[in-house]
């Protein structure tokens, strides 16, 4: 029943979501459907963290069972090349160490079908230009939780404006003390409160809300 | 000529009035803004992070050549505090980041599930003391020469008719087990062995009450941090934070307030979901002291004839805004969570990128 493995995702039920997987692969039904199921428990979990029903507790556990559940899938996955929303290319700004927010955003984004690009921590400048032209994302994601990692933000979109880079990607920012006036200084497209409110707004932006 | 002890004697009479939710002649102004200190005195973080005298002097010259301050939060600082509050590596500029980058913890996962059942079976001292040892590379040597210089720096502070307000930090286990697990895999251990991670709470409680019982003991503050960060209700759902969480709070508060010491919940991130449980605090000896993130308008609302607040001058207004801006937003505190019950700082610590003039229209604005 994949409606109950969906259920048993957006409800945390861990060892049932397992066994759900378990039992529908032996029984043949295709990893892609399977995939599909747990992606839309996923976003029963963003809902009811926007809802506030679930926090930053049910997302980090979520994620991590989304991603073991999901591992004896991948090899079966491969090749079949899903079909993905977009591309975002992530991470935290040069100077700044801080894995957590982004390591959420990058969850969220994949479970809601983006393929994301995660560059780490502490991410030179230039490697998200070389990482833009390589990968050519449609979302840029920068992630900060020191204000003064400002300045790398603004270096990073610099950068891309200098590449020729910057009309062709979407530069969405996020982290603790990021706000309406940090994305204006910073030149970026949008600043994001959480990662679900990221995936609403990436989403807008692409037309596939 | 009033003498330093007169104006130090008037400047705590104005934080107490402030604390005891009484209205004081004004609304007092305690800032705190370690590494911006030095980098307003243009000192290398390096030479001062690790060194609490130079830490303390540098303090004390930025904070007086800024304004007319009634206290300062730290009178002293080592970024090896941080290392204790979270059992967790630092990155320290001049060894691992060039000479004035900010300072930064390294959060990994150096401590395991395994070590929840030493803390449970062999007491949470013989696996700190074993923990510090070698897997902080002996951090409680160079934490005690942090602990050994606080009198002088107090003191140096009071000399200069300056309330060394809140010099010590202690907190919960939550966010000392969330440092040492890292946050996800701790998060994740609140959900797989629940019982466990209480337990092993339950045992490290006893043993940090005590600490801080001997701390206020020994220095004799006037108040003390029990600091909040992971721990914020924005992270985690109300039935985690109900268990995990507040209990402990409340017993580590009641601690330091038996010790005669005001608690100074500094709670970094959004805690608005449950302001209402701070009401089980002691009426009028605690201060709450929000980062900007909690809306301290709604903390007034609920906590307002309970707690005093301290706060909340954001991070980001503080490096981006102008002194207008930033008088504003402090009249406007003023006027509305004061003129009772309130003491005007930042949000959290002055960013080290703040414009001074920004720090310098926060302090002069309790003027009017």
């Amino acid at each position: 029943m994949g409606e109950s493995l969906t259920t048993y995702m957006g409800d945390l039920m861990e060892e049932e979501v397992y066994a759900e997987v378990k039992r529908q692969l032996d029984e043949g039904v295709p990893p892609e459907k399977i995939f599909g199921e747990l992606q839309k428990g996923m976003e029963i979990i963003g809902e009811r963290y926007q809802a506030q029903e679930y926090y930053l507790s049910e997302l980090i556990m979520a994620a991590d069972i989304f991603k073991k559940a999901a591992e004896p899938l991948q090899e079966k996955l491969k090749g079949s090349a899903g079909e993905t929303v977009g591309t975002m290319v992530l991470g935290t700004v040069a100077g700044d160490i801080h894995d957590i927010g982004k390591n959420i955003v990058a969850l969220v984004f994949s479970s809601n079908g983006f393929n994301v690009i995660d560059l780490g921590v502490d991410v030179p400048v230039q490697k998200f230009v070389e990482a833009v032209k390589e990968h050519k994302p449609q979302i840029v994601g920068l992630s900060c939780l020191l204000t003064t990692s400002f300045d790398s933000l603004k270096a990073t979109v610099e950068a891309l404006e200098q590449a020729g880079l910057r009309n062709e990607v979407k530069v969405l920012i996020g982290g603790g003390p990021v706000d309406e006036a940090t994305c204006k200084y910073v030149r970026a497209d949008a600043y994001c409160v959480d990662a679900p409110a990221g995936v609403d707004i990436a989403k807008k932006m692409l037309g596939v809300a | 000529m009033v003498t330093a002890r007169e104006l130090y004697e008037e400047r705590l009479n104005r934080i107490k009035t402030a604390v005891a939710l009484g209205k004081p002649d004004r609304v007092p102004v305690v800032p705190m803004g370690d590494s911006f200190y030095l980098k307003y005195l243009r000192v290398k973080l390096a030479d001062s992070c690790t060194n609490p005298k130079l830490f303390n002097e540098a303090i004390l010259k930025a904070v007086t050549s800024l304004g007319e301050v009634d206290g300062i939060q730290h009178p002293s600082f080592s970024v090896y505090l941080l290392s204790v509050l979270w059992i967790s590596e630092l990155k320290i500029p001049g060894r691992d980041l060039p000479e004035d980058d900010l300072w930064q913890v390294d959060e990994k996962e150096l401590m395991t599930v395994e070590d929840y059942d030493t803390i449970i079976n062999q007491g949470y001292k013989k696996f700190l003391d074993d923990y510090y040892m070698h897997r902080l590379d002996n951090l409680n040597a160079k934490f005690q020469q942090f602990v050994e210089s606080l009198p002088d720096a107090i003191k140096a502070t009071q000399d200069m008719g300056i309330v060394p307000f809140s010099p010590g930090i202690t907190t919960i286990p939550y966010e000392v087990f969330c440092g040492g697990r890292s946050m996800s895999e701790f998060l994740k251990d609140l959900f797989r062995i629940p019982d466990k991670v209480q337990a092993a709470m339950d045992v490290a409680i006893e043993d940090i009450v005590e600490s801080a019982r001997q701390f206020c003991r020994a220095i004799k503050p006037i108040a003390t941090w029990v600091g909040g960060w992971r721990s914020a209700s924005e992270f985690l759902s109300p039935r985690l934070w109900q268990r995990f969480v507040f209990p402990y709070y409340k017993k580590l508060v009641q601690a330091v307030v038996d010790e005669g010491v005001i608690a100074v919940l500094h709670f970094d991130s959004n805690w608005t979901r449950d302001l209402e449980y701070l009401r089980e605090l002691p009426k009028g000896k605690c201060v709450f002291s929000p980062d900007g993130t909690t809306d301290i308008f709604k903390a007034k609302e609920i906590l307002g004839d309970h707690l005093c607040i301290m706060g909340d001058v954001p991070a980001a207004l503080l490096s981006l805004g102008t002194p207008d801006e930033v008088h504003n937003y402090c009249r406007r505190l003023i006027e509305n969570i004061g003129p009772s019950g309130f003491i005007l700082a930042q949000g959290c610590d002055i960013p080290p990128n703040a414009k001074p003039e920004n720090v310098k229209a926060m302090i002069e604005s309790v003027k009017g």
